[in-house]
Protein backbone atom coordinates (compact mmCIF):
# COMPACT_ATOMS: atom_id res chain seq x y z
CA UNK A 1 0.00 0.00 0.00
CA UNK A 2 3.03 2.31 0.31
CA UNK A 3 2.97 3.60 -3.32
CA UNK A 4 -0.62 4.88 -3.05
CA UNK A 5 0.16 6.62 0.23
CA UNK A 6 3.13 8.30 -1.44
CA UNK A 7 1.11 9.25 -4.52
CA UNK A 8 -1.48 11.26 -2.58
CA UNK A 9 0.84 14.16 -1.60
CA UNK A 10 2.34 14.24 -5.11
CA UNK A 11 -1.17 14.49 -6.60
CA UNK A 12 -2.10 17.18 -4.09
CA UNK A 13 1.14 19.08 -4.75
CA UNK A 14 0.52 18.82 -8.50
CA UNK A 15 -3.05 20.14 -8.17
CA UNK A 16 -1.81 22.96 -5.95
CA UNK A 17 0.89 23.84 -8.49
CA UNK A 18 -1.73 23.97 -11.25
CA UNK A 19 -4.14 26.07 -9.20
CA UNK A 20 -1.79 28.52 -7.56
CA UNK A 21 0.97 28.97 -10.14
CA UNK A 22 0.41 27.50 -13.58
CA UNK A 23 -3.17 28.67 -14.11
CA UNK A 24 -2.01 32.26 -13.63
CA UNK A 25 0.54 32.00 -16.43
CA UNK A 26 -0.82 33.17 -19.77
CA UNK A 27 0.36 30.43 -22.17
CA UNK A 28 1.98 27.00 -22.35
CA UNK A 29 5.27 28.41 -23.60
CA UNK A 30 5.54 30.67 -20.54
CA UNK A 31 4.54 27.71 -18.32
CA UNK A 32 7.33 25.64 -19.82
CA UNK A 33 9.92 28.37 -19.23
CA UNK A 34 8.67 28.80 -15.66
CA UNK A 35 8.80 25.06 -14.88
CA UNK A 36 12.22 24.64 -16.48
CA UNK A 37 13.49 27.53 -14.34
CA UNK A 38 12.62 25.57 -11.17
CA UNK A 39 15.11 22.86 -12.20
CA UNK A 40 18.67 22.97 -10.95
CA UNK A 41 21.15 23.04 -13.86
CA UNK A 42 23.65 20.81 -12.08
CA UNK A 43 21.56 18.20 -10.35
CA UNK A 44 18.50 18.27 -12.62
CA UNK A 45 16.17 18.29 -9.59
CA UNK A 46 13.27 20.69 -9.22
CA UNK A 47 12.85 23.12 -6.33
CA UNK A 48 9.89 25.23 -5.23
CA UNK A 49 10.01 26.68 -1.72
CA UNK A 50 6.28 27.35 -1.36
CA UNK A 51 5.27 23.93 -2.64
CA UNK A 52 7.90 22.17 -0.49
CA UNK A 53 6.67 24.01 2.59
CA UNK A 54 3.02 23.10 1.93
CA UNK A 55 3.75 19.46 1.08
CA UNK A 56 7.25 17.96 1.20
CA UNK A 57 10.40 18.60 -0.86
CA UNK A 58 10.02 15.16 -2.44
CA UNK A 59 6.36 15.69 -3.41
CA UNK A 60 7.13 19.18 -4.72
CA UNK A 61 10.00 17.91 -6.85
CA UNK A 62 7.89 15.11 -8.32
CA UNK A 63 4.91 17.42 -8.99
CA UNK A 64 7.14 19.94 -10.79
CA UNK A 65 8.74 17.16 -12.82
CA UNK A 66 5.37 15.77 -13.90
CA UNK A 67 4.02 19.22 -14.77
CA UNK A 68 7.18 20.04 -16.75
CA UNK A 69 6.92 16.82 -18.75
CA UNK A 70 3.21 17.36 -19.45
CA UNK A 71 3.56 20.97 -20.61
CA UNK A 72 6.54 20.04 -22.77
CA UNK A 73 4.68 17.13 -24.30
CA UNK A 74 1.76 19.41 -25.15
CA UNK A 75 3.97 22.09 -26.70
CA UNK A 76 6.07 19.64 -28.69
CA UNK A 77 2.86 18.25 -30.18
CA UNK A 78 1.55 21.66 -31.30
CA UNK A 79 1.38 22.47 -34.97
CA UNK A 80 3.67 25.23 -36.18
CA UNK A 81 0.67 27.56 -36.44
CA UNK A 82 -0.25 26.92 -32.79
CA UNK A 83 3.34 27.40 -31.70
CA UNK A 84 3.56 30.76 -33.48
CA UNK A 85 0.38 31.77 -31.60
CA UNK A 86 1.99 30.63 -28.34
CA UNK A 87 5.08 32.68 -29.13
CA UNK A 88 2.91 35.71 -29.87
CA UNK A 89 1.14 35.32 -26.51
CA UNK A 90 4.45 34.91 -24.73
CA UNK A 91 5.88 38.03 -26.33
CA UNK A 92 2.70 40.01 -25.64
CA UNK A 93 2.96 39.21 -21.92
CA UNK A 94 6.68 39.84 -21.65
CA UNK A 95 7.69 43.21 -20.19
CA UNK A 96 10.67 43.21 -22.56
CA UNK A 97 10.66 44.56 -26.09
CA UNK A 98 9.44 41.66 -28.34
CA UNK A 99 12.11 42.36 -30.94
CA UNK A 100 14.78 42.17 -28.24
CA UNK A 101 13.37 38.90 -26.86
CA UNK A 102 13.32 37.49 -30.36
CA UNK A 103 16.93 38.49 -31.01
CA UNK A 104 18.05 36.94 -27.71
CA UNK A 105 16.12 33.73 -28.33
CA UNK A 106 17.58 33.39 -31.80
CA UNK A 107 21.12 33.98 -30.52
CA UNK A 108 21.13 32.08 -27.22
CA UNK A 109 18.41 29.53 -27.94
CA UNK A 110 17.37 29.38 -24.24
CA UNK A 111 14.45 27.08 -25.10
CA UNK A 112 16.95 24.21 -25.42
CA UNK A 113 17.35 24.06 -21.65
CA UNK A 114 13.57 23.84 -21.26
CA UNK A 115 13.51 20.22 -22.43
CA UNK A 116 12.83 17.67 -19.67
CA UNK A 117 15.40 14.93 -19.11
CA UNK A 118 14.79 11.55 -20.71
CA UNK A 119 12.83 13.09 -23.58
CA UNK A 120 13.00 11.08 -26.77
CA UNK A 121 15.71 12.74 -28.97
CA UNK A 122 13.42 12.99 -32.02
CA UNK A 123 10.70 14.71 -29.94
CA UNK A 124 13.30 17.05 -28.42
CA UNK A 125 14.65 17.87 -31.89
CA UNK A 126 11.12 18.46 -33.21
CA UNK A 127 10.48 20.94 -30.41
CA UNK A 128 13.77 22.83 -30.91
CA UNK A 129 13.21 22.86 -34.66
CA UNK A 130 9.64 24.13 -34.34
CA UNK A 131 10.61 26.94 -31.95
CA UNK A 132 13.38 27.96 -34.35
CA UNK A 133 10.84 28.02 -37.19
CA UNK A 134 8.24 29.88 -35.11
CA UNK A 135 10.82 32.57 -34.31
CA UNK A 136 11.71 32.89 -38.01
CA UNK A 137 8.01 33.12 -38.95
CA UNK A 138 7.38 35.76 -36.28
CA UNK A 139 10.35 37.77 -37.51
CA UNK A 140 9.18 37.44 -41.11
CA UNK A 141 5.76 38.80 -40.11
CA UNK A 142 7.34 41.86 -38.52
CA UNK A 143 9.29 42.74 -41.64
CA UNK A 144 7.59 45.35 -43.83
CA UNK A 145 6.00 43.94 -46.98
CA UNK A 146 8.16 45.10 -49.94
CA UNK A 147 5.01 45.29 -52.12
CA UNK A 148 3.38 47.75 -49.69
CA UNK A 149 6.14 49.96 -48.29
CA UNK B 1 4.93 -19.73 -62.65
CA UNK B 2 8.58 -18.58 -62.56
CA UNK B 3 11.60 -20.83 -62.81
CA UNK B 4 14.23 -21.40 -60.11
CA UNK B 5 16.92 -19.24 -61.84
CA UNK B 6 14.48 -16.31 -62.17
CA UNK B 7 13.41 -16.68 -58.54
CA UNK B 8 17.08 -16.77 -57.48
CA UNK B 9 17.83 -13.68 -59.56
CA UNK B 10 14.87 -11.79 -58.07
CA UNK B 11 15.93 -12.91 -54.59
CA UNK B 12 19.51 -11.74 -55.14
CA UNK B 13 18.35 -8.38 -56.49
CA UNK B 14 16.03 -7.92 -53.51
CA UNK B 15 18.80 -8.86 -51.09
CA UNK B 16 21.22 -6.43 -52.75
CA UNK B 17 18.59 -3.69 -52.66
CA UNK B 18 18.00 -4.40 -48.99
CA UNK B 19 21.73 -4.24 -48.23
CA UNK B 20 22.11 -1.05 -50.26
CA UNK B 21 19.23 0.67 -48.50
CA UNK B 22 20.40 -0.48 -45.07
CA UNK B 23 23.92 0.83 -45.80
CA UNK B 24 22.50 4.04 -47.17
CA UNK B 25 20.40 4.39 -44.02
CA UNK B 26 23.40 4.10 -41.73
CA UNK B 27 25.43 6.47 -43.90
CA UNK B 28 22.60 9.01 -43.61
CA UNK B 29 22.52 8.45 -39.86
CA UNK B 30 26.24 9.10 -39.69
CA UNK B 31 25.99 12.36 -41.59
CA UNK B 32 22.94 13.24 -39.52
CA UNK B 33 24.81 12.89 -36.24
CA UNK B 34 27.44 15.23 -37.64
CA UNK B 35 24.84 17.78 -38.79
CA UNK B 36 22.50 17.49 -35.88
CA UNK B 37 23.36 18.79 -32.46
CA UNK B 38 21.29 16.13 -30.75
CA UNK B 39 23.59 13.41 -29.50
CA UNK B 40 22.69 9.97 -30.75
CA UNK B 41 22.75 7.48 -27.93
CA UNK B 42 24.88 4.42 -28.41
CA UNK B 43 22.45 2.09 -26.70
CA UNK B 44 18.99 2.32 -28.25
CA UNK B 45 17.60 0.46 -25.27
CA UNK B 46 18.18 3.54 -23.15
CA UNK B 47 16.04 5.74 -25.38
CA UNK B 48 12.65 6.92 -24.22
CA UNK B 49 10.21 5.69 -26.88
CA UNK B 50 8.83 8.17 -29.40
CA UNK B 51 5.05 8.36 -28.87
CA UNK B 52 3.11 7.47 -32.07
CA UNK B 53 1.36 10.87 -32.20
CA UNK B 54 4.79 12.49 -32.67
CA UNK B 55 5.60 10.22 -35.60
CA UNK B 56 2.47 11.50 -37.33
CA UNK B 57 3.43 15.10 -36.40
CA UNK B 58 6.98 14.85 -37.76
CA UNK B 59 5.68 13.61 -41.11
CA UNK B 60 2.55 15.78 -41.23
CA UNK B 61 2.07 18.16 -44.17
CA UNK B 62 -0.06 20.75 -42.30
CA UNK B 63 3.05 22.60 -41.08
CA UNK B 64 4.40 22.71 -44.61
CA UNK B 65 1.14 24.25 -45.88
CA UNK B 66 1.29 26.82 -43.09
CA UNK B 67 4.87 27.79 -43.97
CA UNK B 68 4.03 27.93 -47.69
CA UNK B 69 1.30 30.52 -46.95
CA UNK B 70 4.01 32.93 -45.74
CA UNK B 71 5.33 33.07 -49.31
CA UNK B 72 8.95 33.24 -48.25
CA UNK B 73 11.59 31.11 -49.99
CA UNK B 74 13.91 31.48 -46.96
CA UNK B 75 11.27 30.17 -44.57
CA UNK B 76 10.41 27.32 -46.92
CA UNK B 77 14.05 26.32 -47.21
CA UNK B 78 14.55 26.54 -43.43
CA UNK B 79 11.46 24.38 -42.89
CA UNK B 80 12.58 21.75 -45.40
CA UNK B 81 16.03 21.53 -43.84
CA UNK B 82 14.78 21.40 -40.25
CA UNK B 83 12.00 18.88 -40.80
CA UNK B 84 14.25 16.65 -42.88
CA UNK B 85 16.75 16.48 -39.99
CA UNK B 86 14.03 15.60 -37.48
CA UNK B 87 12.60 12.91 -39.76
CA UNK B 88 16.03 11.39 -40.43
CA UNK B 89 16.77 11.37 -36.73
CA UNK B 90 13.53 9.47 -36.15
CA UNK B 91 14.46 6.92 -38.85
CA UNK B 92 17.92 6.49 -37.34
CA UNK B 93 16.36 6.04 -33.90
CA UNK B 94 13.86 3.47 -35.16
CA UNK B 95 16.58 1.59 -36.99
CA UNK B 96 18.76 1.57 -33.83
CA UNK B 97 15.78 0.39 -31.75
CA UNK B 98 15.01 -2.58 -34.02
CA UNK B 99 18.68 -3.56 -34.09
CA UNK B 100 18.69 -3.44 -30.29
CA UNK B 101 15.62 -5.72 -30.25
CA UNK B 102 17.36 -8.16 -32.59
CA UNK B 103 20.52 -8.20 -30.45
CA UNK B 104 18.37 -9.02 -27.42
CA UNK B 105 16.58 -11.69 -29.42
CA UNK B 106 19.84 -13.28 -30.56
CA UNK B 107 21.00 -13.46 -26.94
CA UNK B 108 17.72 -14.98 -25.78
CA UNK B 109 17.69 -17.51 -28.68
CA UNK B 110 21.18 -18.69 -27.77
CA UNK B 111 19.92 -19.70 -24.34
CA UNK B 112 16.80 -21.38 -25.65
CA UNK B 113 16.96 -25.08 -26.62
CA UNK B 114 13.56 -25.34 -28.33
CA UNK B 115 13.18 -22.53 -30.85
CA UNK B 116 9.82 -22.15 -32.53
CA UNK B 117 10.21 -22.04 -36.31
CA UNK B 118 7.15 -19.87 -36.99
CA UNK B 119 8.10 -17.30 -34.31
CA UNK B 120 11.67 -17.13 -35.63
CA UNK B 121 10.42 -16.69 -39.21
CA UNK B 122 8.00 -13.99 -38.10
CA UNK B 123 10.74 -12.08 -36.26
CA UNK B 124 13.20 -12.32 -39.16
CA UNK B 125 10.57 -11.24 -41.69
CA UNK B 126 9.51 -8.28 -39.55
CA UNK B 127 13.12 -7.28 -39.02
CA UNK B 128 13.99 -7.48 -42.75
CA UNK B 129 10.85 -5.57 -43.67
CA UNK B 130 11.68 -2.85 -41.14
CA UNK B 131 15.28 -2.56 -42.33
CA UNK B 132 14.07 -2.19 -45.89
CA UNK B 133 11.45 0.42 -44.92
CA UNK B 134 13.98 2.41 -42.85
CA UNK B 135 16.35 2.45 -45.83
CA UNK B 136 13.54 3.49 -48.17
CA UNK B 137 12.43 6.20 -45.75
CA UNK B 138 15.97 7.65 -45.51
CA UNK B 139 16.25 7.88 -49.28
CA UNK B 140 12.70 9.22 -49.75
CA UNK B 141 13.06 11.84 -47.00
CA UNK B 142 16.27 13.12 -48.55
CA UNK B 143 14.82 13.11 -52.04
CA UNK B 144 11.37 14.59 -51.49
CA UNK B 145 10.93 15.54 -47.83
CA UNK B 146 9.15 13.82 -44.94
CA UNK B 147 5.63 15.02 -45.70
CA UNK B 148 5.36 12.64 -48.66
CA UNK B 149 6.10 9.47 -46.68
CA UNK B 150 3.85 9.90 -43.65
CA UNK B 151 1.96 6.66 -44.26
CA UNK B 152 5.14 4.61 -44.60
CA UNK B 153 6.61 6.15 -41.42
CA UNK B 154 3.46 5.41 -39.41
CA UNK B 155 3.51 1.85 -40.82
CA UNK B 156 7.18 1.44 -39.82
CA UNK B 157 6.35 2.67 -36.33
CA UNK B 158 3.51 0.12 -36.01
CA UNK B 159 5.77 -2.66 -37.33
CA UNK B 160 8.56 -1.80 -34.88
CA UNK B 161 6.08 -2.02 -32.01
CA UNK B 162 4.89 -5.39 -33.34
CA UNK B 163 8.49 -6.64 -33.56
CA UNK B 164 9.06 -5.57 -29.95
CA UNK B 165 5.86 -7.38 -28.88
CA UNK B 166 6.72 -10.61 -30.71
CA UNK B 167 10.25 -10.58 -29.28
CA UNK B 168 8.95 -9.90 -25.79
CA UNK B 169 6.44 -12.76 -26.17
CA UNK B 170 9.29 -15.04 -27.22
CA UNK B 171 11.36 -14.10 -24.16
CA UNK B 172 8.43 -14.59 -21.77
CA UNK B 173 7.72 -18.03 -23.28
CA UNK B 174 11.42 -19.01 -23.13
CA UNK B 175 11.76 -17.89 -19.50
CA UNK B 176 8.53 -19.73 -18.60
CA UNK B 177 9.79 -22.95 -20.20
CA UNK B 178 13.17 -22.64 -18.47
CA UNK B 179 11.49 -22.12 -15.08
CA UNK B 180 9.18 -25.07 -15.73
CA UNK B 181 12.13 -27.32 -16.70
CA UNK B 182 14.13 -26.20 -13.67
CA UNK B 183 11.16 -26.95 -11.42
CA UNK B 184 10.53 -30.43 -12.85
CA UNK B 185 14.21 -31.53 -12.82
Amino acid sequence: MTPSIKLVPVRAAYDDLLKRSLSKISCDLARLIYLASTRDYNSGTYHHDGLSARFSPGAATKALEIAHREVFHQLAGYSLEELVAQLQMYLDCSPEDPAEVLRTWQKLEPYRVAIPVETNPAVARLFVSNVKLALAIWRHRQEPDPKHP
Amino acid sequence: MIGVPTALLIGTILLLALLFLATRGSAVAGSLSAKSDVSLLEDAGELAPCPPEFVARIFDSADWRFVARANSPQLESLFRRERKLVALLWVQQTSAAIQHIMRQHKEASRQSDDLNFSTETKIILLYSQLLLICGLLSVAIQASGPQHVRGLAVYADTLSHRLAEVEQGFRIATTGRQLHNAGSS
